[in-house]
């Protein structure tokens, strides 16, 4: 992948579902996601937007590898998580995706250079290295200042920037985030959004970004929206439009500009 | 991870710091036990194998026989080829009155012959011995170690009065011996005297205690044994001291066989504490867990990092166990050398202390335990579903309910220990360990659906007596099963013990009290010695006539007892007047009856023997005994089996008049005299002492007084087993503080809600409390039934596997009801430092709390 400027070249997918169908067996029989077929592109950004329930979440999981398909299969960056074993998938996570929670889901005991360092610690790298890739994350995402804090002593959008860099540290290949602004106001959000946009931006990652919030997809040039488990629509916006949105970044919120 | 060791998880161990303490305790408590009796064992086998090294001396052998050796053996001994020094032998143990310190080891020695054996430090400036020939005219001499000396304040000359069995004899200093050699033994504690003189002063006879041999280079032992065997005949044994140290090793290590027993169940409450705090903190940890699988940890990773964990707290709880075994090694010693004293005499100079041993054991024991009770924890963890972890509003694991499997292996493996308890397809030790491992097996598995249960049941009835905090407690302990169950089980086990161990002790003593009052029936015992089964001394058969002869007496019988070894294992054989004992005493026969027993004793000269003698080497009516006797091995019909408790390895019975045939030996241990009707025995007493005088010691009580002794020495013996108790008591305590502890924190926010609503302090107390009683009253419950499987299991299987016995079982009682008393104080005790926990909660940290 590559990137010119604000025009990335898609070049190869990097997720590919097919006829995905998730239930959960309880009294109940429960789908989650019915027969779902989609492809995102490298170096994509892309927002799932829908209804609590509609199995945005659940999407994001099985897109992450913390969750596996009833039926159906994953395909990301080419490995088939349906397929791979509870070991496999975990060293998939290590290696090739990263997460950002809505609950930042930070160590509570851990500072935040030690929540950073913390996945490149599980992959055995060495101190050094692990030192200055922590030192770069977080002054990417503007907190170097703060690297000793404990998340207690942390306002919520620190904590989630805090979260980000644990996320790129790895220099992951797809980030997922789930509802990364739903626990902050709307100009932390807007922040925190921004953030994402220049990771994008700068190291081309794909990016997969679960939220509720329309002004929030704006930031994105794909919209995929769910309903009851289905894909119930998509939408593209071109790149002048989200050109301009980051341009505006934290002045608006609705996402009016967003064609079909 | 060491980073996540460092950072996740001893930040987790700090936060929690009391729980984390609590569960090292019950570690370190197991740990230490086991650590303070291995450390005193090692001292006193150590001890006990310098001494016996340095009082042989260059002895290569010791010729022993029942009674003693008689003089005359000494010159055919001399005379067998190949032997180049004898030397006779006396060894008495005694305590000096006045202000010396302790007893005191006195070895009766051919003075100018004994060099070829000993060193005694006579040369050097602080040591010497005037004049020999001085010395050993005077039957009075002693020479004293000087180490002794300086500590009792004695020189030379001076008088020193010893006390033997119950006489006093007065002695004199006339030599000192420099601590070097065998006088280093015990400390010092050692006097020599000649060994002529001791035969007079401890009423040796004609004898000696054993003579020692060494050989001429090129003769093997077994050549020297060989040819010694061949020129004294019969009855005679020749031993190596090494052989006499292993002995005493074997009854040592038999005693600290029990005492092990105790420390290693308390490590294994200790595993159930682990398992308890481990299956806690990984609920409570769960979210983190979580995180780190979203992030990449893979489930060996998380299951390491909790071994891990586990293998720290191993390590402190080693480390603290290893500290606290060997500041109590010193009292287990002390509680130790007491029953080898009384039958080896001293152990004075023995002293514990730390070796590398001891540390790798305490370490060793401490990470095992730890990694056990952490073992199902640590693969529940890396099993958790990192998408279940992270979901908003999951906070508690969710407990399968248990399967039918689960039950059924349960229910399996107790009705395996049970049949193999019964039928014994393996037998010994194997037999003991496989239904020990069975039961905690079925406990496993049985203990946690049974709690769960169990509280449902009581659910109704607390919530009846406290609406909101009986609720409360009874709802806590069924939403987290698996804690309530990993207390349960630690409380049920150590309750069970206690039950199991009291029934066995309440049977045995029970039995043994019985049969006390059935055979301890004459007036009057007149004792050679206060040592039962090996006395230091024995009266000549002509004083049987001289009791005879005191107003008021009516019959006297002569009791003697001789270890014999039987199939490798010391016997006793015992002999009285059968015809006087059956007049007076009653038996129980579990083969013949009064009538064979003597008839067949008296004039048929067959045997009868114990029923632990028959469990053991299952010999009985009808079959023939052989046993090794001066007169060479002779075969014995057995004509009765009955009750008898005189010997844990067997005791044969014979008429006096068999035993003076064949052992040539009509020496006796004790007098039983019998009173005419109407005879004051205080007078008779008085009249006995009298005629005695101090010819020899003498030790006369009355039935009730010989009983009473007795009884003080089995008591003494099972007070030893208290401390097991405690242990127990202790553990299950730990038990409750660590689940309540637990408890308390992961309701933070339910304290914290209730307070909100206007809960007082009192509500929040009891509803601890209540908690608290509950979860020791299930674990009563439960032990219950699992201390009387216990007890029929000491009280059958264990007793007659190791000692030959089958002892009545007895439901413990005595014990029950001291448990129903201090049970719910403990609880409520255990449940203080919760309860302040609890009250100090602030309501809005609490609310927030997650």
């Amino acid at each position: 992948m590559s990137t010119t400027g604000d025009t990335i070249q898609h070049r190869a997918p990097m997720v590919i579902l097919r006829e995905v169908v998730k239930t959960y067996d309880g009294k109940v029989r429960l789908t989650v996601l019915d027969a779902i077929n989609l492809t995102i592109e490298e170096g994509e950004m892309v927002a799932v937007m829908g209804p609590s329930g509609s199995g945005k979440s659940t999407l994001l999981n099985l897109m992450g590898g913390l969750d596996v398909p009833t039926s159906g299969s994953v395909v990301v960056a080419g490995t088939d998580l349906a397929r791979e074993s509870e070991e496999g998938r975990s060293l998939f996570r290590r290696n090739t995706v990263s997460y950002v929670f809505q609950a930042y889901h930070l160590m509570p005991t851990l500072t935040a250079s030690q929540n950073v360092a913390l996945p490149l610690h599980l992959s055995g790298l060495a101190r050094g290295e692990i030192a200055q890739r922590v030192r770069q994350a977080l002054e990417e995402v503007g907190l170097t200042e703060r690297a000793d804090h404990l998340p207690d002593e942390l306002s919520g959008g620190e904590r989630q920037r805090v979260a980000i860099a644990r996320a790129v540290v790895t220099r992951p290949r797809l980030l997922l985030a789930d509802e990364p602004t739903g626990n902050l106001d709307s100009a932390r959000g807007e922040e925190i959004l921004q953030v994402l946009a220049n990771i994008h931006r700068k190291h081309g990652a794909t990016i997969v970004m679960v939220t509720h919030d329309s002004g929030a997809a704006t930031h994105c040039r794909r919209i995929i929206r769910l309903r009851d488990g289905r894909i119930a629509g998509e939408e593209r916006r071109n790149g002048e439009t989200e050109k301009r949105r980051n341009g505006e970044a934290g002045k608006r919120r609705d996402g009016d500009a967003v064609t079909r | 991870m060491r980073f996540l060791l460092r950072t996740l998880s001893l930040s987790y161990l700090r936060l929690h710091l009391a729980k984390t303490l609590l569960t090292l305790l019950g570690v370190a408590v197991g740990v230490s036990t086991l650590v303070s009796i291995q450390s005193a064992e090692t001292a006193l086998m150590r001890g006990l194998r310098n001494t016996v090294d340095r009082i042989a001396g260059k002895a290569q052998l010791q010729v022993v026989c029942d009674g003693g050796v008689p003089e005359e053996a000494q010159d055919r001994i001399r005379d067998v080829p190949g032997v180049v020094a004898v030397a006779p032998v006396i060894e008495q143990v005694v305590v000096a009155e006045g202000p010396a310190s302790g007893s005191l080891l006195i070895l009766g020695v051919d003075l100018l012959g004994d060099r070829e054996m000993r060193e005694y430090g006579f040369e050097g400036d602080d040591a010497d011995i005037d004049d020999p020939l001085l010395f050993l005219a005077q039957p009075d001499s002693i020479a004293l170690c000087t180490t002794y000396a300086r500590r009792a304040g004695l020189r030379k000359d001076s008088s020193l009065t010893l006390r033997i069995s119950n006489g006093t004899k007065r002695v004199v200093v006339r030599g000192l011996m420099r601590p070097s050699g065998f006088t280093e033994a015990f400390a010092g504690n050692v006097a020599v005297t000649d060994v002529y003189a001791a035969q007079l002063l401890f009423g040796r006879g004609r004898r000696f205690d054993r003579v020692e041999v060494r050989l001429e280079e090129g003769v093997s032992l077994e050549e020297g044994t060989r040819r010694l065997a061949a020129a004294l005949g019969p009855g005679y044994r020749m031993e190596t001291p090494e052989r006499r140290s292993a002995q005493m090793e074997r009854i040592i290590e038999n005693f600290v066989a029990g005492f092990n027993v105790t420390s290693t169940f308390a490590l294994a409450i200790g595993v159930f504490l682990i398992f308890n705090a481990f299956t806690v903190a990984v609920t409570r940890r769960r979210r983190d867990i979580g995180i780190l699988r979203a992030l990449g940890a893979t489930p060996r990773q998380v299951q390491a990092l909790f071994l891990m964990e586990a293998a720290i707290l191993g390590v402190a709880g080693g480390v603290v166990g290893l500290a606290g075994g060997a500041a109590a090694s010193g009292l287990s010693l002390r509680a130790m050398s007491d029953p080898v004293q009384n039958i080896y005499g001293l152990t004075e100079g023995a002293s514990t202390h730390v070796d590398g041993r001891l540390v790798v054991l305490a370490l060793t024991l401490g990470i095992v335990a730890s990694l056990l009770g952490a073992w199902a924890p640590a693969r529940n963890a890396s099993r958790i579903d990192p998408v279940e972890a992270l979901a908003k509003g999951t906070y508690t694991a969710r407990v399968p309910p248990p399967t039918l499997a689960r039950l059924a292996v349960g229910a399996a493996a107790i009705a395996g220990a049970i049949l193999v308890a019964v039928f014994r397809p393996l037998t010994g030790l194997p037999m003991v360990v496989s239904v020990i491992l069975l039961g905690f097996l079925s406990a496993l598995l049985l203990v946690g659906p049974v709690s769960s249960r169990l509280v449902r049941l009581l659910a109704p009835a607390i919530s009846r007596l406290s609406p909101v905090s009986g609720r409360l407690a009874s709802d806590s302990l069924l939403g987290n099963p698996r804690r309530t169950a990993g207390t349960v089980i630690a409380i049920a086990a150590s309750l069970a013990f206690v039950l199991g161990l009291s029934g066995y002790m309440d049977a045995t003593r029970l039995a043994l009290y019985r049969w006390i009052d059935n055979v301890i029936t004459s007036d009057i015992y007149v004792r050679s010695s206060a040592k039962l089964l090996r006395p230091d001394f024995r009266f000549g058969p002509e004083l049987r006539d001289e009791l005879l002869a005191i107003p008021g007496v009516r019959a006297v019988e002569s009791f003697r007892s001789e270890r014999v070894s039987f199939r490798g294992v010391d016997i006793v054989v015992a002999s009285i007047e059968i015809e006087g004992m059956m007049r007076r005493t009653k038996h129980e026969f579990l083969e013949g009856n009064a009538e064979t027993f003597e008839r067949g004793l008296v004039r048929e000269g067959k045997c009868a023997v114990s029923d632990n003698f028959y469990g053991l080497y299952r010999l009985g009516m009808g079959d023939v005994l052989e046993l090794p006797t001066p007169n060479g091995l002779v075969g014995l019909p057995i004509a009765a089996v009955f009750t008898d408790y005189t010997s844990d390895r067997g005791t044969v019975f014979i008429d006096r008049a068999t035993f003076t045939k064949l052992w040539n030996d009509d020496r006796v241990d004790t007098y039983d005299v019998n009173l005419l009707a109407g005879a004051r025995r205080d007078q008779v007493m008085r009249d006995i002492r009298r005629r005695i005088g101090d010819r020899f010691p003498a030790l006369i009580s009355t039935r009730e007084e010989f009983t009473a002794e007795i009884r003080r020495a089995l008591d003494a013996f099972f007070a030893l087993t208290r401390t097991t108790l405690m242990t127990a008591i202790l553990v299950a305590f730990i038990g409750i503080v660590t689940s309540l502890l637990i408890s308390v924190m992961e309701r933070t926010r339910e304290f914290g809600i209730l307070k909100s609503l206007g809960a007082v302090r009192q509500q929040v107390r009891r509803s601890v409390v209540i908690e608290a009683l509950v979860v020791g009253l299930t674990g009563l419950i439960i032990a219950v039934p699992m201390g009387q499987l216990l007890t029929v299991f000491n009280t059958t299987t264990v007793a007659e596997t190791f000692a030959g016995w089958r002892m009545p079982v007895r439901y413990p009682f005595t014990a029950l009801i001291q448990i129903l008393v201090a049970l719910p104080l403990v609880s409520a005790a255990a449940a203080w430092l919760p309860v302040r926990q609890a009250l100090s909660i602030k309501v809005t940290e609490a609310i927030s709390y997650e």
